[in-house]
């Protein structure tokens, strides 16, 4: 209990390193630009002047949804492997993702009209999230394993991408090029005019996640302590689908599948707090997976004159080691 | 008083019946039977974690089905038998969670939450394991923790399955010696699920065996009625 002063410090620093890389972070790219034009860019817009254009339509909206996607897609986890009490769930291991990925190649390879429009996109990408959700919730509600639980959200990957690669066979090339490049990751897709609503719909999920971290803080006790606490496990587990969801098809819609933050920033933020206090958790989680995937974003600018990485690609590299690391010491 | 009448207890199909029995506040009940002859889905029952097959249980007079969940809570503390440590949960933290019937989203805990669990801690002798993270304790650590964290709750009625069966007898002897305490000084009703016949038996408690030739459950005086189930 009081430890809690070094925690605060460490939140401050991330908090400081996160403000300092996203200033680095809108100065990055070919047409060099100074403070100013990141001052006018965002406080006093001038659509002739080259560099606060490029500012204020490529960087800043890059910039927003790294920040954006990384503490979604990391709180996403952390409530995965709170419900499932299992340090391996995540909504890509678990296949929330590959819903989502369904659902938007459905849309993009089938060429319909109102399915590849933007807004079919995320509805779809949404409806995809949230049915997958449902499916492994009720999975699990039989499948009590915690590896049969990840092999069966690994199955399901599988299925969904056999079914993505029939589909694909039989699109058009132009549409096929399309969702290539989706499948791989991108923060560049977003546009200043799309920000406002992808926070609010952040904003609102964080809103949720914040009510319940009462009944979550019981929760890793198990399903049956939190009842017998008063609370209302079924509502409970609906509303960590609908946030789980809800943050998963958003970033998916946006950015593409981006693998293993959702699993590996949770485990992270509970190894380096050492608590299971869920409001801090929920912090916790939103500063380093912005900082996280922030870094990831930067690195491959910094390293794009020399090799071309997709986001997706580099999530994975990083990511995939630490999660086997983590395997490794939980099951030794 | 819990209030049973004409029920039949079970998970799924029934067990064995409750023809008539009341639990009152102010006394120890000590359940005993054999495995799997349902003494834990008798607990789980009660706790309203389960429905009964057949029949009404009531508190106090009203229906357990027409408690609300945070009422519930209020009333009833429940040990279950698989207490499971979590890593980076420490044990202050675990005693704590035995509040969070009284904590609403904007309230933090109060000092009196806190003054009992310092309370807990001591009466059950588990100070020294404050920091501590709960998966790296001992079963029988793990299950004192278990009950001062029932302690913590303050209800009316605590129910342990098997507590004391992880154990040393020492830590026996103290858990059953406090839980008489409790419910004497307290005016708690405790109910208890247990192996440890003679141990039971050398305290002032009520005794209630669930017998497997007519499963029934009902009420016995001495050992020895007790013993001829188990031979």
């Amino acid at each position: 209990m009081n430890s809690k002063r070094p925690n605060k410090i460490l939140l401050v620093l991330v908090g400081i390193s996160i403000l300092l890389l996203a200033l680095l972070g809108l100065h990055l790219g070919d047409v060099s630009t100074d403070s100013w034009d990141i001052y006018n860019a965002i406080f006093s817009y001038s659509d002739d002047n080259l560099s606060e254009l490029i500012i204020r339509e490529i960087r800043l909206p890059r910039v927003c949804i790294a920040l954006i996607a990384g503490a979604a897609l990391s709180i996403a986890g952390m409530l995965m492997q709170t419900l499932f009490q299992n340090p391996l769930a995540g909504p890509y291991v678990l296949g929330i993702n590959s819903g989502a990925s369904l659902m938007v190649a459905m849309g993009i390879l089938s060429g319909a009209g109102f399915l590849s429009s933007e807004l079919g996109l995320i509805g779809s990408a949404l409806t995809g999230a949230f049915i997958f959700g449902l499916i492994i919730l009720f999975t699990a509600s039989f499948l009590r394993n915690q590896i049969g639980l990840l092999l069966f959200g690994v199955m399901l990957g599988s299925f969904v991408s056999a079914i993505i690669t029939i589909l694909e066979l039989s699109s058009e090339a132009e549409s096929l090029k399309a969702f290539a490049l989706w499948s791989m990751g991108s923060l560049n897709g977003v546009t200043i005019e799309q920000l406002p609503i992808i926070f609010l719909v952040f904003v609102l999920g964080c809103i949720v996640a914040l009510f319940i971290v009462n009944p979550l803080n019981i929760l890793v006790l198990g399903e049956e302590e939190c009842r017998l606490m008063g609370y209302n496990v079924q509502r409970l587990r609906l509303m960590i689908v609908f946030v789980t969801a809800l943050f998963t098809g958003l970033i998916t819609a946006f950015c593409g599948p981006i693998a293993f933050i959702g699993l590996a920033i949770p485990n992270l933020t509970r190894m380096l707090f050492k608590t299971q206090d869920h409001k801090l958790l929920l912090f916790a989680n939103l500063l380093f997976g912005s900082l996280f995937l922030l870094s990831c974003d930067i690195l491959i600018q910094l390293l794009s004159a020399v090799i071309l990485i997709p986001i997706n690609a580099l999530t994975s590299l990083i990511g995939a080691p630490f999660v086997i690391y983590i395997l490794i010491r939980k099951i030794r | 008083m819990i209030g049973i009448e004409n029920t039949e207890i079970g998970f799924d199909a029934s067990l064995f019946s409750i023809p008539e029995m009341d639990f009152d506040q102010g006394k120890v009940h000590i359940l005993m039977g054999k495995n799997g002859i349902g003494k834990s889905a008798l607990l789980n029952t009660l706790s309203g974690l389960i429905p009964p097959i057949e029949g009404v249980i009531t508190f106090d007079g009203k229906a357990l089905s027409d408690y609300t969940y945070k009422h519930l809570a209020k009333k009833i503390a429940f040990v279950r038998s698989n207490v499971k440590g979590v890593p980076f949960l420490t044990v202050d933290a675990f005693l704590l969670l035995g509040r969070y019937h009284y904590k609403t989203f904007l309230r933090e805990h109060r000092a009196e939450d806190y003054a009992l669990i310092e309370k807990a801690k001591d009466l059950f002798g588990i100070a020294h394991l404050a920091e501590k993270f709960t998966n790296e304790l001992s079963s029988g650590e793990l299950h004192l923790c278990a009950i001062a964290k029932a302690y913590v709750q303050q209800t009316d009625y605590i129910l342990l399955d098997e507590p004391t069966s992880h154990l040393d007898y020492a830590n026996k002897l103290k858990v059953y010696d406090l839980l008489g305490k409790m419910a004497k000084e307290h005016n708690k009703g405790i109910i208890i699920s247990t192996h440890d016949l003679d141990l039971a038996f050398k305290f002032p408690f009520e005794f209630y065996l669930i017998e497997s030739q007519s499963k029934k459950l009902g009420r016995v005086q001495a050992f020895k009625e007790v013993e001829k189930e188990f031979i």
